[in-house]
């Protein structure tokens, strides 16, 4: 499904990752921990194609393309989807022709009809029960004026609409309470499916209490320098970061 | 003398210019009112002082007039005596109108009122509508009065332009306590001639104490003809009367379109106001308004979009003469290409108007380096205790939203409109009617479709 292989990308001349390999296949569930600063974010954004990050050195495959030559829309109807740490207000955009435009862009990419307006109402009615969302979220701008819950479930219901092949999760627990969270892993593992590959990235084990990940990897200095079963994040909840980083540097 | 004659002597007059608008003069008409003609002398004699105004002349120095002055523009003709102004059927401007739109329709076409095309049936007791000219055709003195009783003599060269060359108008009149429920449409289509002309509407709107009416002034034309249209509205608000003015600006890509709204609002009155700018090769308009009572309140909104070739003026000028009265100028933009718009805002606060309310805004997208805004708000306060802002904006098209929109596999080029739509949203959303903001939104879209964003 996707491989990175010696991925090297910097920021303003800054090395973030400094060769980085990763293999995902189909079904899996990983997850990217590691301490701030340790390149996580970047992985997320050098995938999804955002703009201010320079590729130098390694490939990524995604379903058999090289992903790094396509542009962030490619990416996504091919399958990728980043649900966004800080998803962005979009003011006076409705959130429901949003989700029209995404799901049909996907669509006619893929050669298929675009959905008219009401068996695109009918697939989001299904979906929001899925979810458990209040659909007046629907009818207001995208994410304005949302709360940090709300903004992570839109992402999550965004998701369930567009049915990426390879969901990045950057930090998704990030300014959620408990409930919130609740919420939105249970979102998230409403999608597990054997088709359907996940990456977590986070900085925290609480997350993956409730999304269980296949693998857990650990990122420092813009490299994975330990990966393992899930009980490697209840290793890193226990002991930090620093053990692992003074072992890999040793 | 034809138009083309004119374009190619202008370089070799250069610097003289004794009179640019002498062609834009009408004959006297016969059998006119005394105290009209009169009106129009004293209105020519005016423009003839003032002459053209140059980058030098306060209001005009981001609007230059000489691609305007270039066309040599002439006056419509009169029509062959007891013939219509205009052919045109009403299937012939179906074209033009506003799907779903339910209102008291009134067409002029070229400047001239269009009874054949207009719908004024059904218009409730206290309210009376009817074309300028048929006014002073049945009664000559009844609008003696009025006539720049709100726009006054002023220093605006082009109002004196259209008192002097006026050619006809609506005249619109709601008694005490008239609510009207339908919206009145004051569409004006143009329709292309064979040499430049220049129409001069002249539109009255009295409300009297408590009435209500919204009024929604179209302009749009039948093809890509260059004309220009020198408009003068004048709007007076008795005691709590409440006008929705939406003003829809459509014109044809060559056109020339002037606009003046002068405004006289009584107490306790509100005005609503929303000025939409889409068409049109040069566009000025002046929103003028004066308080003739406490409590008045005057809501100024609007949306431009300029593009290619295209200079979109909007100057605002709100006196506040009186305490207590409330004024909001809350204007946006986008700006593509090659495209000009300028925003000049005054609100000026005289020593005796405590506790004045006024807001002005203007918030600008600027989607190419060549696309340019000059936007000049200016807070006038001479009274102590008021709650007076400002604020402006010119900015793009903010990366992240745009890489939002793209990671969920949208275009960028929809991406990008879908963005500039969202910020008009606010405005289109503001109009308060379902099918005009169906066509203004289609409009925008329309635009911003053909644009290179």
């Amino acid at each position: 499904m996707l491989s990175v292989k010696g991925l090297k990308a910097t920021v303003d001349d800054k090395e973030i990752l400094r060769g980085l390999d990763l293999e995902v296949g189909a079904g899996e569930v990983h997850a990217i921990m590691g301490p701030n600063g340790s390149g996580k974010s970047t992985l997320a954004h050098v995938l999804s194609g955002r703009e201010g990050y320079e590729v130098t050195g390694g490939s990524v495959t995604f379903e058999g393309r090289e992903l790094l030559e396509l542009d962030p829309e490619e990416r996504a109807c091919l399958g990728l989807f980043l649900a966004f740490q800080y998803p962005v207000e979009l003011p006076g955009v409705n959130n429901t022709y949003f989700l029209k435009a995404a799901l049909n862009a996907k669509r006619k990419y893929h050669g298929e009809e675009e959905l008219d307006a009401v068996s695109f109402m009918r697939l989001m009615k299904e979906k929001l029960k899925v979810l458990h969302l209040d659909d007046s979220l629907l009818k207001r701008p995208v994410n304005v004026g949302f709360s940090g819950g709300e903004k992570k479930r839109n992402e999550i219901f965004q998701m369930a609409l567009l049915e990426p092949k390879l969901a990045i999760l950057d930090e998704t627990d990030s300014g959620l309470d408990i409930d919130a969270l609740r919420v939105v892993a249970n979102g998230v593992n409403s999608l597990r499916s054997p088709e359907r590959s996940m990456l977590v990235v986070t900085h925290y084990q609480r997350l993956l209490d409730y999304i269980e990940p296949d693998y857990v990897h650990v990122l420092a200095k813009g490299r994975i320098i330990r990966s393992g079963g899930k009980e490697l994040a209840l290793e890193l909840e226990e002991k930090g970061y620093g053990w692992i980083v003074d072992e890999a540097a040793a | 003398m034809s138009a083309q004659a004119l374009k190619t002597e202008t370089p070799a007059t250069a610097g003289v210019e004794p009179a640019p608008f002498d062609s834009w003069l009408p004959q006297a008409a016969a059998g006119e009112p005394d105290w009209l003609a009169a009106a129009r002398a004293a209105a020519a004699a005016r423009v003839h002082t003032q002459g053209a105004p140059t980058s030098k002349s306060e209001g005009w120095r981001y609007t230059g007039l000489r691609t305007l002055l270039e066309q040599g523009f002439t006056p419509v003709d009169e029509p062959p005596l007891g013939e219509p102004m205009s052919a045109l059927l009403p299937e012939d401007i179906e074209d033009v109108l506003v799907p779903g739109l339910d209102a008291h329709r009134v067409v002029m076409v070229n400047g001239r009122f269009a009874p054949q095309l207009s719908d004024l049936s059904g218009l409730p007791a206290g309210v009376r509508m009817n074309g300028l000219r048929a006014s002073l055709a049945a009664d000559p003195t009844a609008l003696a009065e009025r006539v720049n009783a709100v726009a006054g003599d002023g220093a605006h060269v082009f109002a004196s332009l259209n008192t002097a060359g006026m050619d006809d108008g609506l005249v619109l009149h709601a008694g005490r306590g008239a609510v009207l429920e339908k919206p009145v449409e004051l569409l004006h289509l143009s329709v292309g001639m064979d040499e430049p002309r220049v129409a001069q509407p002249r539109h009255l709107i009295r409300l009297d104490d408590g009435a209500q009416v919204t009024l929604i002034e179209r302009w749009a034309s039948l093809g890509d003809a260059l004309y220009c249209n020198n408009a003068v509205l004048e709007i007076d608000l008795g005691r709590d009367a409440l006008l929705k003015h939406r003003r829809i600006q459509l014109e044809s890509p060559s056109a020339f379109h002037i606009a003046g709204v002068y405004l006289r609002q009584g107490a306790n009155s509100r005005y609503d106001g929303i000025n939409v700018g889409i068409g049109g090769r040069w566009a000025r308009t002046d929103l003028v308004t004066r308080f003739s009572g406490e409590h008045a309140e005057c809501d100024l909104q609007g949306l431009y979009l300029a593009g290619d070739k295209q200079l979109l003026d909007y100057h605002l000028d709100v006196h506040h003469g009186l305490p207590r009265c409330t004024s909001r100028e809350n204007f946006k933009g986008i700006v593509h290409g090659k495209g000009k718009a300028v925003f000049d805002g005054l609100v000026y606060v005289a020593k005796d108007a405590q506790h004045t309310d006024a807001e002005m805004s203007n918030r600008n997208l600027l989607l190419s380096q060549n696309a340019e805004v000059d936007t000049k708000p200016q807070l006038e306060i001479y009274a102590d205790d008021v709650k007076c802002s400002h604020g402006t904006t010119v900015g793009q098209i903010e990366p992240e939203m745009l890489f939002y929109l793209r990671s969920r596999g949208i275009p960028e080029g929809l991406a990008r409109r879908m963005l500039c739509i969202g910020f008009a949203g606010e405005m289109i959303d503001a109009l308060g009617n379902e099918a005009l903001a169906g066509h203004v939104a289609d409009a925008v879209g329309r635009r911003l479709e053909a644009a290179t964003l």
